[in-house]
């Protein structure tokens, strides 16, 4: 790639990214950290940690995420581990089904694990008891439906180091006279810990900041609710910047530390692996026995799902200390996807999605072909630029994205132009800046398969090209981006299904009916007195669908490649 | 320390594949033994057998006394040197050596002091702090056997330690292990499909072939007095020719080929008149020029293509006129050369420089 051309590109990225990523940033920083007329002052941080409600909202924060991290890390281990070393019956399918969690976001599953396992719900009747399961302790449901729904990144990772550790390091282990726990902890265990870690990460990171999920379980002494709840009220607040400045710091240093300690990179294998790595096969009881720990975690995790498609099936009122629901409708489809919120909401997803999605196409192939192909001396930095957003909670972004709108519609060439004003101010039309959130968001996974695939294409392969004539335009088109087609459509649905899914800034930016997206619109349905929930499920269950799609598609297309979407 | 290994009628096979064939094989103490092959020859197999990676379905395996054949690879005791080195990369280099000692509950002066042994013999001992990913691939060989040695294994075992390193290194390393395994009085099994390595450093070595040894002793003996027709060809160049035998007196022993008639000294026992052979005759024991009066073997050629090497000129020679073959002879020191065209010369042999064996597919 020439020089010229990479700087360019290099240039653009980066000006998208100061105006979309780092100026919304520093507006939610400065506005925790300057009064209304422009002085610093540190009052408000200090104010956050003075104020005991704030407090406990942030280490109820802290609790959730690390106790899914917890979770999701001891769901997804054994199971990565077992399908490392064993064949069994069955294998290929709960492959794919480990993933399946991944269509359905976690908030939409919280009314479906309500009815299972609230104080009225399926369990209590199916035992005779009225125990409030999640209740007391409702911190505790939170976490077991994040770590249900986020197991699944974990997992990817997990596996993919453990398909990375040439099979000769351990049988060194066992030529050495280790075996069975030694050999797991002393070989093993630090040979996936940066794959362990850079999962964790985006599971801490997700569920420190998670909003949907303790919304609906109603949990609301968590900082991520507190910073919902006082952006609604007032906009005048400064508490809540100071807030999301704290919950920026962490995620960034977990973050940082993350990149630090393992560089986003496994251990790098020295050789070429000498030994086929042949898994065991266990058949009978025993094929069955390992088989077994997969069941469990897929049923539990699909519980939720299951939940809520009972739910949308349940005339209102018809599903109350009971097993199952007492009677069964197709009524809450009809009105659910018939509403006229519905409706404008899954084209208001779509639209928003597909500028995403090209959004990231063109952003993230560029990308990536300044960082592994051309020797500019930025293009660490670049690489560096397009994985930021994984540290920064979309509830941030979101705030950013609020004060940035709030600015812009206040000064006076917007306010003298209609079609500025529908541009830039949420309040009139959220579409810029939604397809700003979700594609920035999501640039990270696209950049992540682009390179991947341009990694493994060899760039001999455009030297040939160009030895024959080809311009470098149409050696990208002829050659490159064919033999990456895989790694491109992957992605690219991948940020697709995340944006459909996505809550944060869908919950906070969309503030007009006829702009809401799909999780806005379950949200807001949710909320409806007598039907809520049965019609909110309705849609759950036809985003799940939809998603399920797009999901099973790139895992069809990525195979084992799947885990390095995952990577920070 | 150094004790033998002892293979009865070992059988492994992988679905269809018999990768093993019912080898048997005794290695005996100190002794640095070559399992030779091409690959899918079964060496590795066998091999990984040995350290308890494979578990095969019959026969046993003894070291000393031993019967470790159903014993798990930590029990065994055997020091393996892996293809890809396998070192730990989240371990120092000192760590990786210290690992086996630390399982083997030495204490922790005992095992500073022999991890600095090791180290020293395979002089490395300025890279102790170093991870494996900062050193170069020899420097990673010489801590990779040092790991393998710092356990005082009953056997070492080396699979291919020298196939990911480049031509000078490989040269050097493989003059290196000899030494390393003697100082050390080690039993040691090396695996390798690199002849030049197993004649060089071998103090005897077996010929694999389709999981079956095809012959066994040492170096010079399998060079010189090949059993097989694999044998012949695996290891160094040679000549084969079909033909019959066509007399058996004394000593001395005729064949004949479509080409000429070879007097040779080799497989009186083993033949009688009648029997289908296959000579081989190796390029450097074929001789252009005059042969002294009454040498045997004396055979008119044609210059057919010259290949200048220096210290050899590598000749095609055809023998048997126009629809004869050709033959490779290489002339050392050469001083005249026929590089233009064909040129008339004939070519002679010593009688024990004619290999006989039973006829098999060249």
């Amino acid at each position: 790639m020439r020089k010229s051309t990479a700087r360019i590109i290099f240039g653009i990225t980066v000006l998208v990214f100061a105006v979309a990523f780092l100026f919304p940033l520093g507006l939610v920083v400065g506005k925790g950290f300057f009064t209304p007329d422009g002085t610093l002052t540190f009052e408000y941080l200090i104010g956050v940690f003075r104020n005991p409600i704030y407090v406990e909202g942030l280490l109820n924060s802290l609790r959730l995420a690390l106790g899914t991290t917890f979770l999701a890390t001891l769901l997804s281990l054994p199971l990565a581990w077992l399908s490392n070393r064993y064949d069994f019956a069955g294998k290929k399918w709960v492959n794919a089904l480990v993933l399946v969690p991944m269509i359905l976001p976690p908030f939409v599953g919280a009314i479906g694990f309500q009815q299972i396992l609230g104080q009225y719900g399926a369990l209590n009747a199916l035992l005779g008891t009225d125990i409030d399961w999640l209740g007391q302790g409702r911190w505790f449901g939170v976490i077991l439906l994040q770590s249900l729904a986020l197991y699944p990144i974990m997992y990817l990772n997990v596996a993919a180091s453990l398909a990375n550790i040439d099979h000769a390091m351990d049988e060194a282990a066992e030529n050495m006279g280790a075996t069975g726990w030694a050999k797991f902890r002393r070989i093993t265990l630090p040979l996936m810990t940066p794959g362990m870690f850079a999962g964790g990460t985006i599971v801490f990171i997700w569920s420190f900041t998670e909003l949907g999920t303790p919304l609906i379980m109603n949990y609301t002494r968590c900082a991520s609710v507190q910073v919902y709840d006082a952006l609604k009220e007032i906009g005048g607040n400064p508490f809540p910047f100071a807030l999301v400045f704290v919950m920026l710091s962490v995620s960034v240093i977990l973050y940082a530390v993350s990149k630090f300690l393992f560089g986003g990179k496994a251990y790098a294998m020295q050789g070429k692996a000498a030994t086929t790595f042949t898994t065991e096969r266990k058949t009978g009881w025993r094929g069955f026995l390992t088989l077994l720990p997969f069941l469990l975690v897929i049923s539990l995790a699909l519980l939720p799902h299951l939940g809520v498609i009972l739910t949308s099936f349940t005339a209102p009122g018809g599903w109350y200390q009971s097993v199952l629901p007492q009677s069964v409708t197709t009524g809450n489809y009809s009105e659910a996807l018939g509403h006229e919120m519905t409706v404008s909401s899954i084209r208001n997803s779509l639209t928003f999605s597909t500028l995403a999605v090209l959004f990231n196409l063109v952003f993230g192939i560029s990308i990536a072909f300044v960082v592994v192909r051309s020797t500019i001396r930025g293009r660490a930095i670049l690489d560096g630029l397009a994985m930021l957003p994984l540290a920064v909670p979309g509830l941030v972004m979101a705030s950013g994205y609020l004060a940035f709108s709030s600015m812009l519609s206040n000064t006076a060439w917007v306010k003298s132009s209609d079609t500025l004003h529908s541009l830039f101010d949420v309040k009139t039309n959220p579409t810029l800046f939604l397809v700003m959130a979700y594609g920035i968001r999501r640039l990270p996974y696209m950049v992540r398969s682009a390179v991947a695939g341009l990694q493994q294409t060899s760039a001999g392969l455009e030297e040939a090209a160009a030895n024959l004539g080809a311009k470098p335009l149409v050696s990208l088109k002829r050659v490159t981006l064919p033999l990456i087609t895989a790694n491109l459509i992957a992605g690219a649905l991948l940020a697709f299904s995340f944006s459909m899914l996505e809550v944060s800034d869908s919950l906070m930016l969309a503030q007009r009916q006829d702009y809401y997206p799909i999780t806005k619109t379950i949200y807001e349905l949710f909320q409806l007195i007598g039907t809520g929930k049965y019609l909110a499920s309705a849609l759950g269950v036809w985003a799940m669908m939809f998603l399920a799609v797009t999901i099973v598609g790139s895992s069809l297309l990525l195979g084992k490649k799947m885990g390095a979407l995952f990577r920070v | 320390m150094a004790v033998s290994v002892e293979i009865k009628d070992l059988v492994k096979t992988f679905g269809e594949t018999r990768a093993v064939d019912h080898i048997t094989l005794t290695i005996e103490p100190g002794e640095l033994f070559f399992l030779l092959g091409p690959s899918g020859c079964g060496k590795t197999t066998l091999l990984r057998c040995i350290a308890g990676f494979h578990q095969p379905e019959s026969g046993s395996i003894h070291m000393g006394d031993q019967d470790v054949t159903r014993l798990p690879p930590h029990q065994r005791d055997t020091g393996m040197v892996f293809q890809s080195y396998a070192l730990w990369p989240h371990m120092t280099v000192a760590q990786n050596v210290a690992f086996g000692l630390e399982m083997r509950k030495v204490g922790k002066a005992e095992t500073a002091k022999r991890v600095k042994e090791a180290l020293a013999m395979v002089k490395m001992t300025d890279r102790a702090d170093y991870k494996p990913n900062q050193l170069s691939g020899g420097q990673q060989q010489r801590v990779a056997l040092a790991r393998a040695l710092v356990i005082h294994p009953k056997c070492l075992l080396l699979d291919e330690p020298l196939s990911n390193l480049d031509a000078k290194l490989r040269l050097e390393m493989r003059t290196e292990i000899r030494r390393i395994c003697k100082e050390a009085g080690l039993t040691a099994i090396y695996v390798t499909h690199d002849q030049k390595e197993a004649l060089s450093v071998a103090d005897r070595l077996a010929v694999l072939n389709g999981g079956v040894i095809e012959q066994c002793g040492t170096p010079q003996d399998v060079y010189l007095k090949p059993k097989t027709v694999f044998a012949a060809g695996f290891i160094g160049e040679t000549n084969f020719m079909n033909g019959t035998v066509k007399k058996i007196s004394g000593e001395r022993m005729i064949i004949s080929t479509p080409e000429a008639e070879w007097e040779s000294i080799h497989g009186l026992a083993q033949f009688k008149e009648g029997d289908e052979v296959t000579l081989s005759l190796r390029p450097e024991t074929l001789h252009l020029g005059d042969a002294s009066p009454g040498q045997p073997n004396v055979v008119g050629g044609v210059v057919h293509d010259t290949v200048y090497l220096g210290e050899v000129a590598q000749h095609q020679i055809r023998i048997g006129g126009d629809s004869g073959r050709n033959l490779k002879v290489f002339d050392l020191n050469p001083r005249i050369l026929a590089r233009d065209g064909e040129q008339a010369a004939s070519i002679w042999v010593d009688a024990q420089d004619v290999v006989i064996l039973p006829r098999g597919n060249a």
